[in-house]
């Protein structure tokens, strides 16, 4: 596996810097403008979950190099790890940059014990798993096309959803029961007290959440005809 | 005996609208192999099996006499894979493709890579978009051989390269036969490619295999009977297994040229014939089963 993170450093480490650039002039921007700690984590952990993992994977589909690496003397199933471990090391990369870069700047409205606290970071990482335990599978197995089908379509439903429950004026919308549960598991997830509990439960659920992933994408990718 | 680098029985694989069925072939080591067909016939898709890239429906592929599923990491580190058209990250050199690429074989020989590049007239540090279609080839081919494989396995290499550097690419291909006893497989809808290199020929169509034998016994067995229209039917050749109709004569390919001969005298001209002839009259001159 770690042949396959050389190859994914060696294959994106330009693009990857040049995000990190940007990263640093977005930070800093958003860092002096926003005061709330957990605004900054929802914004910073949506930010690095979907730019890091999407260069890495924007690049292989560009340039169809995943027939390439399946050429190769490794079994789909160390490429897939080798793919969920290198982006992951993008992503902590580019959280770990985000969150130093804020607590470092002198202009920023975030003290530096709010962002690089325990619970900041695993709210961020397990925001992050939540994005990226989606997408990854998805694009393993069908490319960025899947993925647009799968925004694309998930709005789509939303819309349709929305206007059943409008036309037939249902008093319990659905819709906004689903709504109004993710909003207050979001509220749940910022507020609650870092308790070792609630800790040990959320690093539960970030592991929960990436090894189903794997095993999905396992499933996926080795259906995938390149 | 012969022992096969590559053996492949049964193999059938369906898409909508296109079936590989029933596939069998065996290459010897220490050949080449050609893959012959028209475009469309399942070239790519035998080659695609044979590296696992896509999966197979039924059917076994053995590689140096190991299942390709079972040992893939085992197996694919003893080919060098070229593809029909190079698939690497444009924007990188060479060197650094080659760096990423390198680490997955142990038999990697860098010295023997450098040589490669020199030999080509690649530059290392050469980003690998701004090279011509002939010289992105050359690298595949580089790199299949840095790693000093066993089976060269390569779908259509030849397409869309000028004449200069076919004969390049085949010439290289002959010599690493004679010199280093490798087996080499590749595809290709150029005949006069196969008829310059090949030691055995494996003609597909339409998803079955025609026939897969060496390539002077098919030269010499199969031929074009020609005859005026009036003085020949197709079904008077023995081993008919295509014909085309001018305004005035028949002209029909047999598996058979021998008994074909013998069997139609003076009725009818027999020549041999072409992999080219073998490969229109099965695909396009009404073949017959």
């Amino acid at each position: 596996m770690l042949k396959i993170l050389r190859l994914e450093f060696l294959f994106n480490r330009r693009q990857l810097f040049i995000v990190l650039a940007v990263f640093s002039a977005y930070f800093a921007y958003m860092a002096g403008r926003i005061a709330s700690p957990r605004l900054f984590i929802v914004m910073t952990s949506v930010m690095v979950g979907l730019s890091m993992p999407f260069v890495i994977l924007g690049r292989e589909d560009k340039f169809k190099t995943a027939a390439l690496v399946c050429s190769l003397p490794v079994r789909r199933s160390t490429y897939v790890l080798g793919k969920y471990a290198a982006t992951w090391i993008a992503i902590g990369l580019g959280l770990g940059y985000a969150l130093l870069l804020t607590a470092a700047l002198p202009f920023s409205k975030i003290a530096v014990s709010e962002v690089l606290g325990l619970k900041t970071i695993l709210v961020s990482v397990f925001l992050i798993s939540l994005i990226f335990s989606v997408i990854l599978p998805f694009t393993l197995r069908f490319g960025f096309t899947g993925v647009i089908i799968l925004l694309v379509g998930t709005q789509l439903l939303g819309i349709v959803a929305l206007f059943i429950a409008q036309l037939v004026r249902v008093p319990n919308n659905p819709l906004r029961i689903v709504l109004q549960a993710v909003e207050k598991g979001l509220k749940t997830l910022l507020h609650h007290e870092p308790t070792p509990g609630f800790l040990l439960a959320l690093l539960a659920a970030i592991l929960a959440l990436n090894a189903f992933s794997i095993f999905v994408g396992w499933a996926l990718y080795a259906r995938r005809d390149l | 005996m012969m022992d096969n680098a590559i053996e492949i029985k049964g193999l059938s694989k369906a898409y909508k609208g296109f079936a590989l069925e029933d596939v069998t072939l065996a290459a010897p080591s220490g050949h080449i192999m050609g893959l012959i067909g028209p475009n469309g016939a399942g070239k790519t898709t035998i080659v695609k099996l044979i590296m696992n890239l896509i999966r197979r429906d039924a059917g076994e592929i053995r590689l140096f006499g190991l299942d390709n599923r079972r040992c893939e990491a085992e197996v694919k580190s003893r080919i060098g894979f070229v593809y029909d058209a190079p698939r690497f990250p444009e924007d990188l050199r060479l060197d650094t493709i080659a760096s990423a690429l390198s680490a997955f074989y142990d038999r990697w020989d860098e010295v023997r890579f450098k040589e490669l590049l020199k030999e080509f007239c690649l530059p290392p540090r050469q980003a690998f978009k701004k090279l011509s279609h002939g010289m992105k080839m050359k690298f595949s081919l580089a790199l299949a051989l840095a790693h000093q494989a066993d089976l060269i396995l390569m779908d259509e290499p030849t397409a869309g390269l000028d004449p200069v550097f076919r004969f390049e690419l085949l010439n290289r291909l002959q010599a690493l036969i004679q010199s280093e006893r490798k087996t080499v497989f590749f595809s290709s809808h150029i005949t006069t490619d196969l008829e310059r290199v090949a030691d055995f020929v494996t003609f597909v169509h339409k998803g079955r295999i025609v026939f897969s034998a060496a390539k002077d016994s098919v030269l010499e067995s199969w031929g074009v009977v020609r005859a005026k229209s009036d003085k020949l039917r197709p079904e008077d050749v023995p081993e008919a297994r295509g014909h085309r109709r001018t305004e005035h004569s028949l002209e029909v390919l047999t598996s058979d040229l021998a008994a074909a001969g013998r069997l139609l005298g003076d009725r009818a001209v027999c020549d041999r014939a072409s992999l080219e002839d073998i490969m229109f009259f099965v695909s396009k001159g009404n073949g017959h089963a």
